[in-house]
């Protein structure tokens, strides 16, 4: 590793400023040497204009210091929640960081959290980094398998760790969700200095978690556990304090800092300070159809998505809002209020952070990467957990989390999520959400900011990316290399590439229509190459079989063509085969979907105005045909 | 990920919503002695009823069928008194109204001196219907549908009302002591909630004060003499509290000033008086309501202070259509 004032090269990120500072050097030394004769003035000249002419990255020993990097990670946030998405949420501190940057339309996460996160953090596939299968869920076939640990195991080096040793300051706030061990949380994993949620959830009040069996959330502050949280503690503000606090605890030392800001927010419960739950009042009660669709028009507008992209299916199993009571559009409307309150609360908070570092004057020195980790939650987790009356769960959410009243929404002891239908409309225009390995699942908004992006402000690239690119990419940026050991083991290949071409405007993607991409989590399996998706998703959210996509047609994932192409199935199916073979893929024996069919209202193909019975109107008679009945 | 029946319960969203109505307040027409109890003036959805039956039972030195308080040195007074009534709420201008009527009906008797005359006297029947009228003038618009109703927070609301009595209940002149008044009477006021804190049953905390100004007719046949009386200022105010989510509690109090009387031109002392209280409140069931209390006046000591104390259990029972409707869908 090449410690802090070595010669490093970062090509992204110092290219300019070098030569400006040892400009100003050579100029004092050639006015202290001015008394010499012209010929050895004109000499020394020649001599000083050749050593500027030495490319910047050997100089660097004398450069400014190298960008400091602040990942944003947002927890089950939509691909359309941001307003420079599509949205209707008002999110202006993350649009101004797209307006300094780039967006990002075709980027990848995993379709849950803890697998995203740990490729994230190590740029390893899930089947090796631990993460084979995420921690609550681990199948009997799997337990004890290398690669299915369902913690980031020892067998990959970090992103904190080698950004560490390169000379970084590391920070973490925020969820972590990739082990509780002592030698699993973050101060083991590379972070200097962290406040750490090791859960992957919980109240955003207090130490309040889920389940009977779990119920009190793990915060680590510096590598200690926490007996209790600080006075005024609300998740999204006090990673924020924190972090500023840490940032500024080490601001004289010239090093640049990375910081990981794993917000908990907007994932459920939404929990949210009094003063953020009214700011969308009524907005939602038209429903989540022409929510939708507005937020489609919005993005075409911008040039999110490609104009004639039609919208997902509303899910089979969700009504058209027109046939429910308005109470019932009110209480679910409420629902989203609550989520689009948790969204702008939490740009709040990054506003604040962005806003500190303007100030300390850190804010152009700083490259600022924002993502969510999946996509958006359609799933009940509350229900699923503590749903069956009589269950131990059931009565720990008896005791813990009723708040059930709409006012008291946003409460400790509340519990409160949007549901498929709202998940929907965070995901337009793509179909499904977390969980599932439809683009709903695995497709995020990404911005890019900072000093090392050199594409035009505010601009969009469609360039496919995915979540493992980053560490390749900030290593780079940081001047650092990936090893082939750590600590005396070999570690595992880098599956992703580094965005530094796209990003310095050099390319429009660093993936060619051979590369490939591919997930695997609950049983669930997708390849995608080029504009191809093939997809393997359990009944009824599936097929139970391959299905194909072509995406760049058909982004919804509507028309399943492999009926049409069984060439590309097969040569798709082999690109899967060898992602299996690579990385030990282990298809789970038991998942939680395994009796989903049954459980679930029979799949049916939903046509926009079926049936009409619910459509029709009433029909208004000719004035002049109107008459009284005869005597 | 789970079972996706449960994803979204559409009824029971309803069911939440419906089952809200009457958990948001219940209607409750003027209690004995024209004071009313705590969360009386908390809006519901328009076009709700409600039918009041209030019992009372009173001991004191004043009529507490006779708003006015008026004093009688020595008397000991005790009465039964019920209240029944019928109150619907709408929508007028867009704000909250409601209009109501009430039957004061019960029995009186105890010993009372009028112009030096000892009475020893009992009466019953009906008293003065009196009909009521409130609109709401700042705060929350009217409930007209049930997303209003969920929304409903009062905040800082400011009410104006207005009653009348009509002098058609029993009335003897022969007789000091009746149930009905033989006189108009009736008042302005302006009820006034003020929210502290979170709109959550089980949590909800409210300040609420009544300031009105009652006025009165002449009686001029009362045992033969003329009866008048001053206007008269009455503050309620209450503070009240959740205790679970039907159960409430409240501290109440009341103050009386003014109302002198003056019977063929002899005026008594006016009124100063204070009043204290507790009441329960209790949510049945999404139509009932029960609610028990007991005040009493405090600095009674003197010969021409306010002396009352009394008992007081209430049951309302509202309704409204769609809940109605729910009901009959779900059986």
């Amino acid at each position: 590793m090449k410690p802090n004032g070595s010669i490093i090269s970062c090509p992204l990120a110092c290219r300019a400023a070098p030569i400006d500072g040892s400009l100003r050097r050579t100029r004092a030394t050639i006015r202290k040497r001015a008394n010499l004769s012209p010929l050895l003035m004109t000499l020394w000249v020649a001599v000083m204009v050749a050593v500027l002419a030495v490319p910047a990255i050997t100089i660097a020993a004398d450069a400014p210091r190298r960008p400091n990097i602040v990942i944003i990670l947002a927890d089950d946030l939509g691909y359309a929640d941001m307003g420079s998405f599509g949205s209707e949420i008002k999110t202006p501190n993350l649009d101004s960081l797209a307006k300094d940057g780039v967006r990002f339309t075709n980027f990848y996460t995993h379709a849950s959290c803890s697998p995203t996160r740990s490729m994230l953090l190590s740029g390893v596939d899930t089947h090796l980094n631990g993460l084979g299968n995420m921690n609550e869920m681990i199948a009997p076939n799997q337990r004890g398998v290398p690669g299915y640990e369902g913690n980031l195991n020892n067998r990959v080096v970090t992103l904190p760790q080698l950004l560490k040793d390169a000379g970084y300051h590391t920070y973490m706030v925020g969820k972590w969700h990739l082990g509780k061990q002592p030698d699993q949380i973050p101060a083991a994993r590379g972070f200097e200095r962290d406040f750490s949620l090791l859960d992957g959830g919980g109240s955003y009040w207090n130490m309040m978690n889920i389940t009977a069996a779990v119920p009190k959330s793990l915060f680590t502050e510096d590598g200690r556990y926490l007996t209790k949280l600080p006075e005024d503690y609300y998740a999204t503000k006090t990673y924020t304090d924190k972090l500023i606090g840490y940032i500024d605890a080490n601001r004289g030392d010239g090093k640049p800092f990375f910081a990981y800001v794993a917000h908990q927010a907007p994932h459920d419960p939404y929990h949210l300070p009094r003063e953020w739950r009214k700011r969308h009042d009524g907005e939602y009660d038209k429903g989540w159809d022409a929510v939708r669709q507005e937020r489609l028009k919005r993005q075409v507008e911008m040039g999110i998505t490609p104009a004639g992209t039609e919208l997902a299916e509303r899910m089979w199993f969700v009504p058209d809002p027109i046939v429910l009571a308005p109470a019932s559009r009110y209480i679910l409307g409420k629902k989203m209020e609550l989520y689009a309150g948790m969204v702008e609360n939490m740009d709040h908070h990054i506003g604040r952070l962005i806003e500190h570092l303007k100030k300390i004057g850190e804010y152009e020195n700083t490259i600022f990467i924002f993502f969510g980790d999946n996509g958006a939650e359609g799933t009940d987790l509350f229900g699923m957990i503590a749903g069956s009356p009589g269950s131990r769960d059931n009565l720990f959410a008896a005791i813990n989390w009723s708040q059930t009243h709409p006012n008291a929404w946003g409460d400790p002891e509340s519990w409160v999520g949007y549901g498929p239908m709202w998940a929907q409309v965070s995901m337009t225009p793509f179909s499904q959400f977390k969980g599932w390995l439809a683009e709903g699942g695995i497709r995020n908004g990404l911005i890019v900011s900072g000093p090392a992006v050199q594409r035009q402000k505010g601009s969009i690239n469609h360039g496919l990316m995915h979540v493992a690119d980053l560490m390749p990419t900030l290593l780079e940026v940081a001047g650092a290399t990936y090893p082939k050991t750590h600590e005396g083991r070999e570690v595992p290949a880098l599956m992703g590439k580094s965005l530094g071409p796209v990003l310095a405007g050099k390319a429009d993607s660093v993936r060619t229509d051979q590369d490939y991409l591919a997930w695997e989590v609950f049983g669930n399996r997708a390849v995608r190459q080029g504009e191809w998706k093939l997809r393997w998703q359990i009944k009824p959210f599936g097929k139970g079989d391959w299905e194909l996509f072509n995406l760049a047609a058909d982004p919804a994932e509507r028309k399943d063509l492999a009926a049409q192409h069984p060439d590309k199935v097969k040569a798709m199916l082999a690109v899967w085969e060898s992602y299996v073979k690579a990385n030990n893929v282990i298809l789970p024996n038991r998942t939680l979907f395994d009796t989903m069919e049954k459980d679930m209202p029979q799949r049916v193909t939903v046509y926009p105005g079926f049936p009409p019975l619910i459509y029709q109107q009433q029909f208004v008679p000719p004035k002049d045909m109107l008459a009284d009945p005869k005597p | 990920m789970k079972n996706s029946k449960g994803f979204t319960n559409w009824v029971a969203c309803l069911c939440l919503a419906v089952a809200t109505i009457f958990a948001m307040g219940a209607l409750c027409p003027p209690q004995a002695h024209a004071q009313v109890p705590a969360r009386f003036y908390w809006k519901t959805l328009s076009d709700a009823n409600a039918v009041p039956v209030i019992f009372n039972s009173i001991s004191g030195n004043t009529n507490p069928f006779d708003p006015a308080h008026t004093p009688t040195a020595g008397a000991e007074l005790d009465a039964t008194m019920v209240l029944g009534g019928y109150a619907r709420t709408f929508s007028l201008f867009d704000r909250a109204a409601m209009a109501a009527i009430l039957l004061p009906m019960g029995r009186i008797s105890g010993d009372i001196t009028v112009a030096g005359r000892a009475y020893s006297q009992s009466a019953s029947g009906f008293g003065d219907p009196m009909i009521e009228f409130d609109i709401n003038i700042l705060g929350p618009k009217a409930q007209k549908n049930i997303p209003d109703l969920l929304r409903y927070q009062p905040g800082l609301s400011i009410d104006l009302l207005a009653d009348l009595a009509f002098p058609i209940g029993e009335y003897d002149n022969k007789k000091p002591l009746n149930i009905g008044l033989n006189r108009w009477y009736g008042r302005v006021g302006l009820p006034i909630i003020w929210q502290l804190g979170p709109w959550v049953p089980g949590r909800r905390t409210t300040l609420e004060f009544l300031p009105a100004l009652w006025l009165f007719g002449n009686n001029n046949d009362y045992v033969g003499q003329t009866l008048k009386t001053d206007p008269m200022f009455q503050v309620d105010g209450h503070l009240t509290r959740d205790l679970t989510e039907r159960l409430w509690a409240s501290l109440d109090g009341v103050w009386y000033y003014g109302g002198k009387a003056t019977i063929n031109g002899v005026s008594g002392d006016k009124l100063n008086n204070l009043g204290f209280g507790l009441t329960a409140g209790y949510q049945i069931n999404d139509n009932l309501n029960l609610t028990v209390g007991y005040k009493s006046t405090v600095n009674d000591s003197g010969a021409h202070d306010v002396r009352m104390d009394s008992f007081t259990v209430s049951l309302v029972y509202g309704w409204h259509q769609l809940v109605e409707g729910m009901r009959r869908l779900k059986e």
